[in-house]
């Protein structure tokens, strides 16, 4: 990695910017998709360069270049600098100082490379796991994926950081879509998570661990059954929710709710606002006793796991909520600064080489509670709905008021799992429903949920994240029908 | 890639690496992005990356790799891996696969899509529109949010089957929210074109500086209410419902909501819409992601469904004589499939958004919608929230702002429900580039349809 490269061209940044950073990226990845007994998609891809930001006369800029030379780089100094010096001049704004300069080097655990794993055994995996899937001609579509990701970087900034890093990503999933062509009624199932699978920070073993091809059969069964399932009745109950839905009810109402920059503002013409406003950030309320939520980049196979941000700030555990009470934020050096933190709370993420970092999720979970395991929980729940894997989700630019839809949902009833129904949707309003969490799993039915698809920033950035969440009970909440 | 060196012809040196049949796509993409928060400056980017992506089939079976290394090396590398992915995919499935095969060659069309003074990429216009942009909610003591872009995108296309083409297009985006820094309340304007031109910073301000109101918004309850939806709204509803509604894939695998509806009435009989993508305003291209040229498609005629869009693949898997239309996103048919690019719903006779509400006794006016989200893909059903200029009618007229709104609804239904259309057509875009630069828009009026489904509040923060 280039490392001496990025700290030779910050040499030469100092006293031409209050600060700059160099960041090199080298991003290969591999997905693979089979449809229908075909390899529907098998793509692999390598990008590699270097971003250059600076901040001159209080403002910031960023340029990218695929040149990894001492020409390139000095270039796109240069660049980041005419960009910056173009901008209406704003108000100095200090940096949130660094404890020590980010140095050495981190990797994340990986015990069997994917990308040495060869691609008839990759895909035979995935033909098996489709061939499971399609056992009813009701079957539509069958999806089987694979992703892999290995990202290399390097960073240096003036002020004093030299590091490296390399992360290992991999994961995968399975799909079906049953329909019915009597009435024209389609539903799917999935497995392990709804969105392109299960992924993290790991290397082939954790694929090998997901064992699609053994879940396969029931995804199909369950999609199939789903087609003459009744709707989900329209009502106000208690609701358990599979981890895999309860992490994204986190990413959506808690996660990005508490970034920084969005509380000040700085999102509020795209990703929005925040409901916790800057005056709420003395502890403000924000659900049960039974809520307990931290952000933790040090969490071993989290897709928000680092050593150091992109702004070489290194990897931290923060609560940001105790027993219910607000007690801290995502946020980069920055946005720390201008709430008077001490330090960053090192949630500055960029993605690939062509972006620049800005506030994102790390790994934001739910602590365990007590309340054991998913069948503990609806062993001790008279009577409601149990929902898993999520559908739909939609959330207001204050992120307030919300609006989920999951695959599956059965009926609870008398501490059994009953019924089975179809299109469940739930919605509601973010404090009042954390307010109701009642029960949260065990550390035993505690995991970590990826996602790969978390959008933020203009131009755009994919970010991926991790969620630890537990199965968890919410009293009274409205249920709607869709469909 | 050299300073001399044209992205065709990299295109082209690219492909003399690749084993058996393949196509070779270059992406060139220099642009400029200035955000900025509360009338300052916050962030700045500039891009300058190329792609080179490699797509190889064998036996109907296909592979792809992707590298922004331009050296010889480099793109050996991208040929060999896609041709072994093209290998793996034939040894393993066994048999044919289902890719019909490279497009042959084509003539493409001129267009209007690319304008030199956008081009430059001068930092400095930037600047000058985040001056004007300040000094316009100055005016009326806001403070400014959003972004100015501009960029300039050169697609090449070089194939074994033959095809060599070069597209150059440029696009131009302004987006601002308004926002009363003591009670919260926002506003939106923005401006979408080929070129710089085709936007007016101070204007675009202004016109979201006038839907803030100093007027305490009313809480709207849960239910069916005339509509009357912007510009910007209807463009994001026909966007979210394209792939679904108008995807060839969708029709194939029974999940489209107009699956088996074609040639039926789907929508209002004044409904017209279609994939134009040389329509004025739009955001035009001359050819797909294969090659294939870009040209007009009905979708909806008279209210009647028309026609799905494909891309090689998908028309194949349809059958029937179906044939690429030129919607491909992807070479390969990868990703998530065709979809429409360059979306015009016809506009109607009534003069404007005022004349759209004059019959309305009891509504609602929506500037824009935010975070819409497919509920049921059969149905068509989707859900979202109203966003930065929500407002009641009353007695034909604007009376008060109301707190934003959440919906549940299907944009089929809403197009159904439409009793009239404004004369005056927008270019719509949110200009959201994830990835390789990707310019979009649907040229669109303001309508006014029956029974929007209102299903919940969202809350101030105070709430």
């Amino acid at each position: 990695m280039p490392l001496d490269l990025l700290t030779e061209l910050m040499a030469r940044a100092t006293g031409r910017a209050t600060y700059a950073e160099a960041r090199w990226v080298d991003t290969v990845t591999e997905d693979l998709r089979v449809r229908n007994g075909r390899v529907d998609e098998l793509d692999r891809a390598r990008a590699t360069g270097l971003g250059v930001r600076v901040r001159v006369g209080g403002g910031w800029g960023f340029a990218a270049t695929r040149d990894v030379t001492p020409a390139g780089a000095e270039a796109a100094l240069t660049r980041a600098l005419a960009i910056a010096e173009a901008q209406p001049v704003g108000a100095e704004r200090p940096l949130a100082p660094l404890d020590t300069p980010a140095r050495g080097h981190w990797a994340s655990p990986c015990e069997q490379d994917p990308f040495a794993i060869g691609l008839d055994d990759k895909l035979g995996l995935l033909l098996a796991a489709d061939a499971a899937l399609r056992d009813d001609p009701r079957i539509s579509v069958a999806l089987s994926t694979l992703r892999a990701r290995r990202i290399d970087k390097a960073f240096a900034s003036t002020d004093g950081a030299a590091c490296t890093q390399r992360i290992v990503q991999c994961g995968g999933g399975i799909q079906a879509l049953a329909v019915d062509p009597t009435t024209g009624e389609a539903q799917g199932r999935s497995y392990p998570t709804s969105h392109g699978g299960l992924v993290a920070q790991a290397g082939w073993e954790h694929v090998l661990g997901l064992d699609l091809v053994g879940h396969a059969a029931r995804v199909g069964s369950e999609a199939v059954e789903l087609l003459t399932a009744p709707p989900c009745p329209e009502t106000t109950t208690t609701l358990v929710l599979h981890p895999e839905q309860l992490a994204l009810q986190i990413h959506e109402s808690v996660g990005h709710a508490l970034e920084l920059d969005r509380i000040l503002l700085g999102e509020a013409s795209y990703a929005g606002e925040s409901w916790v406003t800057q005056e709420r950030l003395g502890g403000v309320r924000y659900g049960s006793e039974q809520l307990n939520i931290t952000a933790d980049a040090t969490l071993p196979g989290g897709l928000g796991s680092f050593g150091w941000d992109d702004e070489g700030v290194a990897a931290a555990r923060t609560p940001l909520i105790v027993a219910g009470a607000l007690r801290g934020t995502l946020s980069n050096r920055e946005s720390a600064a201008a709430v008077g933190l001490a330090r960053s709370g090192g949630c500055a993420r960029a993605e690939g080489f062509a972006r620049q970092p800005i506030v994102r999720m790390t790994n934001v979970s739910i602590e365990p509670g007590d309340a054991g395991s998913l069948e503990d929980l609806i062993a001790a729940t008279d009577r409601g709905l149990y929902l898993e894997s999520n559908r739909s989700w939609s959330i207001d630019d204050h992120r307030l008021q919300f609006q989920f839809a999951t695959e599956i949902a059965r009926e609870i009833r008398d501490g059994e799992l009953g019924r089975l129904y179809r299109n469940p949707v739930y919605a509601g309003v973010t404090p009042r429903f954390w307010g109701s969490l009642d029960a949260v799993g065990s550390a035993s039915s505690w995991a970590l949920w990826g996602l790969t698809n978390c959008g933020k920033g203009e131009p755009g950035q994919v970010m991926e994240v991790s969620h630890g969440a537990a199965p968890a009970r919410f009293r009274d909440v409205q249920i709607r029908a869709a469909a | 890639m050299t300073a001399e060196e044209t992205p065709l012809e990299l295109a082209e040196r690219a492909l003399g690496h690749a084993q058996g049949d393949a196509q070779v796509s270059v992406h060139r993409e220099l642009s400029l992005v200035s955000r900025f928060a509360r009338s300052t400056p916050t962030q700045a980017t500039r891009v300058d990356d190329v792609g080179v992506r490699i797509l190889s089939l064998h036996n109907g079976h296909t592979g792809a790799a992707e590298t922004n290394d331009t050296s010889q090396d480099g793109l050996r590398a991208a040929a060999r891996q896609a041709a072994e992915a093209a290998r793996a995919a034939a040894r393993l499935a066994g048999g044919r696969g289902e890719h019909p095969g490279l497009p042959a060659p084509a003539t493409y069309r001129a267009h209007e899509g690319y304008d030199p003074a956008t081009a430059r990429l001068d930092a400095a216009d930037a600047g000058g529109a985040l001056r004007e942009v300040f000094a316009a909610a100055a005016e009326r003591d806001l403070e400014a949010f959003g972004i100015w872009t501009a960029g300039r995108v050169t697609t090449a296309l070089a194939s074994t089957a033959g095809i060599r083409a070069a597209d150059d297009v440029t696009d131009a985006h302004l987006k601002v929210v308004a926002r009363d820094p003591v009670t919260g309340r926002t506003g939106w304007g923005s401006g979408t074109g080929v070129g710089l031109s085709a936007l007016d910073p101070a204007a675009i301000a202004r016109r979201a500086a006038a839907k803030v109101t100093h007027q305490t918004p009313l809480e709207l309850a849960p239910g069916a209410y005339t509509v009357v939806l912007e510009a910007d709204a209807v463009g994001l509803l026909l966007e979210a419902i394209a792939p679904s509604a108008f995807g060839g894939p969708a029709h194939v695998e029974g999940r489209s909501p107009l699956a088996g509806r074609l040639g039926t009435r789907v929508a209002a009989s004044s409904i017209n819409l279609s994939d134009s993508p040389r329509f004025a305003r739009t955001l035009p291209r001359a050819f797909d992601a294969e090659g294939v040229p870009k040209s007009p498609l009905p979708l909806i005629q008279d209210g009647v469904a028309h026609a799905v869009v494909h891309d090689s693949l998908s028309a194949s898997r349809a059958g029937g004589g179906a044939r690429s239309t030129g919607h491909a996103l992807a070479p390969g048919g990868f990703g998530a499939g065709p979809a429409p690019t360059n979306l015009v719903l016809i506009g109607g006779g009534v003069a404007d958004e005022a004349a759209l509400c004059a019959p309305v006794e009891r509504g609602l006016y929506v500037t824009r919608l935010w975070y819409l989200n497919m509920v049921h893909e059969r149905s068509g059903l989707f859900t979202g929230t109203t966003r930065d200029g929500t407002f009641l009618i009353e007695d034909g007229r604007i009376s008060r702002p109301v707190r934003d709104v959440r919906f549940t609804d299907s944009p089929l239904r809403i197009l159904s429900a439409t009793e009239a259309l404004g004369a005056a057509q927008r270019l719509i875009s949110e200009a959201e580039f994830y990835g390789p630069r990707f310019a979009t828009g649907a040229v669109v009026p303001p309508l006014r349809a029956q029974g929007f489904a209102v299903t919940g509040q969202t809350l101030a923060p105070q709430a």
